[in-house]
């Protein structure tokens, strides 16, 4: 089936084409909205993150100028409102209060299959995170973008994203150790 | 002979593979705990999210903010096609746009059966005629072709001939002269002396004659 490009959507919804701000919306909002659930850690927060950056998208879409790609482009978007709503969270809210992720009675049988025990963990850990490591490793495993592009979405050097990079690998790679140690003295 | 971290940045870039990656930096405990650290998360990355994702009302905020554009869409490319497939049409169908006594009408052309059947020898009666026009020019045309070539044939014939005989006359001159130069080789070689001494012999019967043949006054 013919799939039109981002580009031409956005040029149809600048022309006032509701379909096709619809079949973009539409091609990210999943997308966006499990970006938000990872970075933000609940399901309302990250819907209010997935409206305000469609708000957002839909008024300065006509700022989208194509010199990088533009799922580059709203993620620059994306990230500067995560952060904003990160920021803003009450500093005093403990890692404790964030609701789980996954809850297991909700779980499907899908979910089961793909070992979500192991997912668990692993967002737990990268909840741990500062939210700036946080951001980068959301968007360099689960967005798989470039560490140049992430530079550029950020703002910063390619040098300052890979020290962000590298310091999260590091606090990671402690904790499962230390779960390692735990898991074995359980046997 | 690269370092542990281009080698880890290889992984990340998919230009190596897991197995590779894990095997060099074995050795290196640090970046060992960084390539599984990563290696979880990557695995978490791949495993599908099946998370119900909620409806937002996006319509509301496109129409708000570029609503007012649909208004504004031209009418006049609309109407410019509409009217250059109406008359696509027209042409091809038997649809006729008629203007008659300052009434334009459109009406629908039916053919009777003798009347496509009278078009139809007519058509193929124009046909015949003109395809005979063409094979009578096409005759004439190779007709003159023909006798172009005939004169040209005889002229290179006649040509070819003068030619031969012109030679055939020369040889035969030659012939001649050199039948001469024979001839008169001969005469000075056998019949010269002959005449001679004939005329030696003969000159003692005269009185006036000397020995050598002169006569005497």
């Amino acid at each position: 089936m013919f799939k039109r490009s981002d580009e031409s959507l956005i040029n149809k919804a600048l022309n006032g084409d509701e379909r096709a701000w619809q079949q973009l919306i539409s091609r990210y909002q999943s997308v966006l909205y499990y970006y938000g659930l990872r970075l933000m850690g609940n399901p309302d927060d990250a819907r209010d993150l997935l409206q305000d950056v469609c708000m957002v998208l839909c008024r300065n879409l006509a700022q989208f100028r194509g010199d990088s790609s533009f799922k580059t482009w709203l993620f620059g978007i994306a990230n500067y409102r995560a952060m904003d709503m990160l920021r803003k969270r009450k500093p005093s809210q403990d890692l404790d209060d964030i609701p789980e992720l996954y809850n297991e009675d909700e779980q499907s049988h899908e979910q089961q299959l793909y070992g979500s025990q192991t997912q668990k963990l692993v967002q737990q850990q990268l909840r741990t995170l500062a939210p700036e490591q946080r951001l980068v490793v959301e968007l360099r495993f689960y967005q798989q973008f470039t560490f140049d592009e992430i530079a550029e979405q950020l703002a910063l050097s390619s040098n300052t994203v890979k020290s962000r990079f590298y310091a999260a690998l590091d606090k990671l790679r402690v904790q499962l150790e230390v779960t390692d140690v735990g898991q074995s003295a359980n046997f | 002979m690269l370092d542990n971290q281009q080698i880890f940045e290889a992984w990340l870039a998919g230009k190596i593979t897991a197995a590779e990656c894990e095997q060099q930096l074995r050795s290196d405990s640090q970046w060992y705990g960084r390539f599984l650290a990563a290696s979880s998360i990557q695995q978490d990355a791949r495993a599908p999210m099946f998370d119900a994702v909620p409806q937002i009302d996006t319509s509301q905020m496109f129409r708000q903010q570029w609503g007012h554009k649909t208004t504004k869409t031209a009418w006049w490319p609309r109407l410019s096609v509409g009217m250059s497939a109406m008359a696509l049409i027209i042409s091809i169908s038997p649809l006729q746009l008629q203007l008659q006594d300052g009434a334009l009408a459109l009406s629908w052309k039916q053919y009777d059966s003798a009347q496509q059947q009278q078009q139809l020898q007519t058509m193929l009666a124009s046909f015949q005629q003109e395809q005979q026009q063409y094979l009578q020019q096409q005759l004439q045309n190779q007709q003159q072709q023909q006798a172009t070539q005939l004169v040209m044939l005889k002229d290179y014939l006649s040509e070819n001939e003068q030619k031969a005989r012109r030679g055939d006359m020369l040889e035969l001159v030659e012939y001649l002269n050199q039948q001469r130069q024979a001839d008169w080789q001969y005469w000075q070689d056998n019949a010269q002396p002959s005449q001679a001494r004939l005329d030696y012999s003969s000159s003692s019967y005269l009185p006036n004659r000397t020995i050598n043949g002169v006569n005497k006054p």
